[in-house]
């Protein structure tokens, strides 16, 4: 499923106008990116939490020629899944 | 740089004031839009494996099989079970808006 299913069947299922679920769908995304953007947590109970790991920047080789490379710093985050979600997809 | 800076936290319940923000609806019925919303993401990993959002991420369910673990305490020897997991993968615009900021 992709964002525009999930905005439809979120319209279809609470009889909501699609431009309605889209914004709400959109909001809920946007939040959760401006958060962990700012470097913040996020923790939606029920589904899961996420939070950004900041790695420093290294010189690496390319294992193939040798050659040397700058590997630079970047940030990337992680989603831990709840309970919830687990059992949900173990039942 | 600490991976949790100021130790701020984004819960449900602020997701739902920036919801109330961008439209005309009391906080209770969008709570529960934003609840169904959680079972429909749920329900599409579990049935399709993969939930696609795009310009965020994607959500992907894949089975491990069983293997021989050991309890590290007793090192008595266990079977994990057969299980699904979920892993999150960022896209590539994401992933640039994070690094873009630094």
């Amino acid at each position: 499923m992709n964002k525009s299913e999930l905005i439809k069947k979120l319209a279809e299922k609470k009889e909501l106008h699609v431009d309605e679920a889209a914004v709400i769908v959109n909001a809920f995304v946007d939040s959760i990116k401006d958060s962990l953007v700012s470097g913040d947590r996020v923790e939606i109970r029920g589904f899961g939490s996420f939070k950004v790991k900041d790695y420093q920047g290294y010189t690496g080789r390319n294992p193939k020629t040798g050659s040397l490379v700058d590997v630079p710093a970047k940030r990337l985050p992680f989603f831990r899944p709840g309970k919830e979600l687990k059992d949900y997809l173990n039942k | 740089m600490s991976s949790n800076g100021n130790g701020k936290t984004l819960t449900k319940a602020d997701i739902v004031d920036r919801i109330y923000e961008k439209i005309d609806m009391n906080r209770a019925e969008i709570k529960a839009h934003v609840e169904t919303l959680l079972d429909l993401m749920k329900h599409s990993i579990k049935k399709d494996h993969n939930l696609l959002i795009s310009g965020f991420g994607k959500f992907e369910a894949y089975d491990k099989k069983a293997r021989k673990g050991r309890n590290p305490q007793t090192s008595e020897t266990i079977t994990l079970t057969p299980r699904k997991v979920v892993v999150f993968r960022l896209s590539r615009k994401f992933r640039s808006e994070l690094n873009d900021q630094q």
